[in-house]
């Protein structure tokens, strides 16, 4: 019994460790992954952002289909004038 | 001695995270699971992502670790290994990491907005525009810090920047497997840390030697095209293998103290005043957090915390492990480099010739240090030396130096060019303003490669013709402002939406405050004017700074007098 | 099916010539379909009778149509409402679909409009006929309408590109975590099973095929112009936005010739020559009169199209 629990435990270890670095190495990539989308829907939304827009049949076939991105574009619209810590923090300044 | 200090300071840190940080967590922050956070509530799989708490633990501390927790103890020693403990452990515990820890938990209870946004919300708007501007002199002065240690270690030590070159190539091609070919996970990781290695091994067959100036030039080069190539060529997989590391130095560097069982050569304590900055008598209290900065407070660790940290916290509970304990851990780190340095540095230095004595180690420390071993090698040369003191010299010392310098140049130059990222922003943020009354120059100023070279070229010229004592504290004087404004927020918050006893953190807050005013007036008035006379161009644009930033700061403190007596809207 | 646009300033007689032509090219033996977009519609008077939307035939060999730009507006707009209806059908339960109706008054309707009448044409008469002749609204809209597909396209290929770029990077993350599930919801990484893109990629389709016709060996752009300087500026503004879209100039019609506009004519050839003119200019003598059987004209027009 208390060898499985030790060696559970070191796997739970290994396991975290290994998720971290996952992470670490994923993480940027989210970031842009995101931020994609978020222009993605910016360009096809022209007039939400007052940036000329394609024609808009374009959007209006894809729209259906974007719920993921316009989630994206609603909440980085909310925080973009926040961005200073948060730039900071995913660039790892320090 | 070694041992006995490093054990002695793991168990204070423990007790007091214990006892102290608990109590903060119960009585001021009053976390609790009851309340979501962010992560939970506004879980959006886009910014708000709950992470387990060692995931985030390791993230939010490898954000925060860097070069400064090094290079800032190795300076103090200046002071006695005595004096440099006590700011470490004390400092971090009572200031730097109540500062971390309450940064976090108040963007957390702000719906993870960063601590600029709590600031703007507590204080004024023009708190939170603050930030810009100290961040934008921080990011040059940072350059101009950090591109100083890296010249003179470069010059020093040439194996490093060619294990450094040797790394890069490594970084460039663990980023095509990792992103490009979408090698397994493991596969990649393992041939990118053999690919480390052999940088590291490398470096020491082919060094590079080339002059400071050389070196400044590549630097400025780099600093430019790195922060404009995409992320995942580069800087993803480099800071990936940074992180690497990262570990194998703190566990090889951990268990060397540990096993050294060596006593302690440098003196315990030497004198108030010695000879820090500049050449002149440099007074511990106002100066000491303008010297050792991420080992027991830094400004910076606010921003990171509350920028990506607070909106993944998964547990209001966490955040004492997370925000506390990863600062006290950064602690850790920097005892281990005094204790390096108070155990291996007088028989170093006095091996390469320096007149340097116990008795006269006031006034001829940082002489000989800067002499012998250029700023950071100090330390990679007291690592090594610690190394092979203990059953792990069976590591050959070269490589253990190698190692060392290159956990140091690893992070100093991830630094770098982030730097320049974050410069790009910040200087188009504040340039909003000028954009109403003169496009055209706004449109220059913001141009990417303009906006680009503004804090490289001033960081650059501040690093190459610069005195490294004199930049190291300037820098440390931009960090700790903004740690000084960042705990008096939290203050703020503390009493206003807390409406928890502030004391104990009203009381170091403004005991911070006047800290790191006296020490910039005290750095401006008695160590620039010397520097205007020997390098005017330097000692001009550092003295601009800083009597720019000296003239915010109260502002700053007439702004946040003036928000303490007025009273909130009611939380929502 | 080849496809003659005649273009010019309004007044230049481009009504009237492309009417000839196409009675010309009927005469000749071929089936054509003449359609006019200009909203001030000669067609019908010219051929002395009533055009609707919807095309007539004139005699077995020729038809004529007269696209009303305000028909395809609301066409335009119906389509689209019904699009958002489809997303949003439950808005009908409170009758608040009607809200967007508003998009009638979107910037860019006409030429959404006309674009979609010309494409539908295209494609439903393509195997009917063997010319199709146009007679083309004012400049302005004319090269607007022109330039949408090309338009279209270059937006699609931008998205198609940002498009692949996220799904490579959605793709990268899920090898590197195993999952890429924001939300809980499953992301497609793969572009079979992404549907935007795959809608993106038959925009680009139908939009390629429209431009290559337009842009291809079997269309033939003429542009008219009178012999005075007046008709001048726009000739040339119209030429070089023609070449700007690619569009294959083939020739030019100095229209209206009398003997003492000559020299006139001869100096106005010359500068939209420099400007780009097709060489091939036919000179049509100014006809002494108009009305009934003004589209039977003596001059040959059909040379340059055969």
């Amino acid at each position: 019994m208390k060898r499985h629990g030790f060696v559970n435990w070191i796997k739970h270890i290994l396991s975290t460790i290994d998720t971290s670095h996952r992470e670490q190495a994923a993480g940027l990539t989210e970031f842009e992954a995101r931020e994609l989308e978020n222009i993605f829907v910016l360009l096809l939304m022209g007039s939400f952002t007052g940036i000329p827009a394609p024609p808009s049949f374009i959007a209006a076939e894809l729209l259906p289909h974007l719920q993921h991105e316009i989630k994206v574009l609603k909440f980085r619209a909310e925080n973009a004038s926040d961005s200073l810590a948060e730039m900071a923090g995913l660039l790892g300044i320090d | 001695m070694t041992t006995i200090v490093l054990v002695v300071g793991l168990v204070i840190y423990v007790a007091l995270y214990m006892v102290y940080g608990k109590k903060l967590e119960r009585d001021v922050v009053k976390a609790s699971d009851s309340n979501k956070t962010p992560a939970e509530r506004m879980y959006d799989g886009v910014d708000y992502v709950a992470a387990k708490r060692p995931v985030l633990f390791g993230h939010h501390f490898a954000s925060i670790a860097g070069a400064a927790p090094i290079i800032g103890p190795v300076l103090a020693m200046a002071w006695g290994w005595v004096p440099a403990l006590l700011w470490v452990w004390f400092g971090n515990i009572f200031i730097g990491a109540v500062h971390d820890y309450l940064a976090l938990m108040a963007s957390v209870r702000y719906d993870g907005k960063s601590i600029q946004f709590v600031a703007a919300d507590l204080i004024t708007n023009r708190t939170g525009k603050l930030f810009y501007w100290l961040v934008l002199f921080l990011l040059i002065l940072v350059i101009g810090a950090f591109g100083a240690v890296l010249g003179g270690m470069f010059v020093g030590s040439p194996a490093v920047p060619s294990a450094y070159i040797l790394k890069l190539v490594a970084a460039l091609i663990l980023g095509v497997l990792l992103y490009r070919t979408k090698m397994n996970f493991g596969l990649a990781t393992g041939i990118g840390v053999i690919m480390l290695a052999l940088a590291i091994w490398g470096g020491t067959r082919i060094p590079i030697t080339a002059s400071y100036g050389t070196w400044m030039v590549v630097m400025f080069f780099y600093i430019i095209i790195a922060s404009a190539i995409p992320v995942n060529v580069l800087l993803q997989p480099r800071d990936y293998l940074n992180s690497w590391l990262l570990y194998f130095g703190l566990i090889i560097g951990g268990l060397a103290a540990i096993f050294s069982f060596t006593g302690f050569s440098a003196p315990a304590f030497t004198s108030f005043a010695p000879i820090v900055s500049g050449g002149k008598a440099t007074p511990f209290w106002p100066a000491i957090p303008l010297i050792i900065a991420c080992g027991s407070l830094s400004g910076f660790h606010a921003l990171v915390g509350s920028g990506t940290t607070s909106k993944q916290l998964e547990k209001e509970s966490h955040g004492l492990a997370i925000g506390y304990g990863a600062m006290l851990t950064e602690g850790f780190l920097s005892t281990l480099v005094v204790v390096a340095v108070a155990g291996f540095g007088l028989a170093l230095m006095t091996d390469k010739g320096m007149t340097i004595s116990v008795a006269g180690w006031a006034k001829e420390y940082t002489p000989a240090m800067m002499g012998s071993y250029p700023k950071a090698a100090m330390f990679t040369s007291s690592y090594a030396a610690m190394v092979a003191s203990t059953w792990l010299n069976f590591i050959p010392t070269e490589i253990v130096k190698v190692i060392a310098g290159m956990w140091v140049a690893s992070f100093a130059m991830t630094t770098l060019d982030t730097t320049n990222r974050l410069g790009r922003y910040t200087v188009s943020e504040l340039m909003l303003p000028v954009k109403e009354k003169n496009e055209k120059v706004y449109n220059f100023v913001t141009n990417r490669w303009i906006a680009s070279l503004i804090p490289a070229a001033i960081g650059i010229y501040l690093a190459w013709s610069g005195n490294f004592t004199i930049l190291w504290p300037s820098f440390g004087s931009a960090n700790q402002l903004i740690a000084s404004i960042v705990l008096l927020t939290a203050a703020s918050w503390v009493v206003k939406r807390q409406k928890a006893k502030p004391a104990i953190v009203l009381v170091p807050a403004y005991l911070l405050w006047i800290t790191v005013t006296a020490s910039i007036i005290w750095f401006t008035v008695v160590i620039l004017p010397d520097t205007i006379v020997a390098n005017p161009v330097t000692g001009i644009t550092v003295l601009v700074i800083e009597v720019i930033m000296l003239v915010m700061n109260f502002v700053f403190m007439a702004d946040f007098l003036k928000s303490r007596k007025k009273t909130l809207a009611p939380d929502a | 099916m080849k496809v003659l646009f005649f273009t010019g300033k309004g007044g230049v007689g481009k009504s009237t010539l492309s009417a000839a032509t196409a009675w010309q090219l009927s005469q000749t033996g071929y089936c054509v379909l003449a359609v006019s977009f200009d909203p001030a519609h000669n067609l019908g008077d010219i051929f002395g009778v009533k055009l609707t939307h919807k095309k007539k035939k004139f005699t077995k060999n020729l038809y004529l149509q007269e696209i009303d730009l305000e028909t395809a507006a609301s066409e335009y707009v119906r389509t689209n409402v019904s699009l958002l209806t489809e997303v949003y059908g439950y808005l009908q339960s409170f009758n608040m679909d009607k809200y967007f109706k508003v998009l009638r008054f979107s910037p860019g309707i006409e030429e959404y409009a006309a674009l979609t009448a010309l494409e539908k044409i295209l494609k439903n008469e393509v195997s009917k006929y063997d010319y199709l002749v146009i007679d083309t609204p004012p400049t302005g809209l004319t090269l607007r309408m022109l330039a949408l597909p090309r338009i279209t396209l270059t937006w699609v290929d931008q998205l198609i590109r940002l498009r692949k770029e996220i799904l490579n990077k959605r793709y990268t993350i899920h090898n590197l975590k195993g999952k890429y599930e924001p939300r809980g919801v499953q992301l497609a990484y793969k572009e079979e099973d992404d549907p935007v893109i795959r809608k993106l990629f038959q925009l680009r389709e139908k939009y390629s095929e429209v431009n290559d016709i337009l842009q291809g060996e079997k269309n033939s752009v003429a542009i008219v112009f009178n012999p005075d300087y007046l008709s001048l500026r726009e000739s040339e503004r119209l030429i070089k936005g023609l070449k700007d879209l690619q569009f294959p100039l083939r020739v030019a019609f100095n229209n209206k010739l009398t003997d003492e506009n000559n020299e006139i004519a001869l100096e106005v050839e010359a500068k939209l020559l420099s400007a780009g003119c097709p060489k091939r200019i036919e000179r049509v003598p100014l006809i002494p009169h108009k009305g009934i059987s003004g589209y039977m004209i003596e001059h040959n027009l059909t040379a340059s199209f055969l």
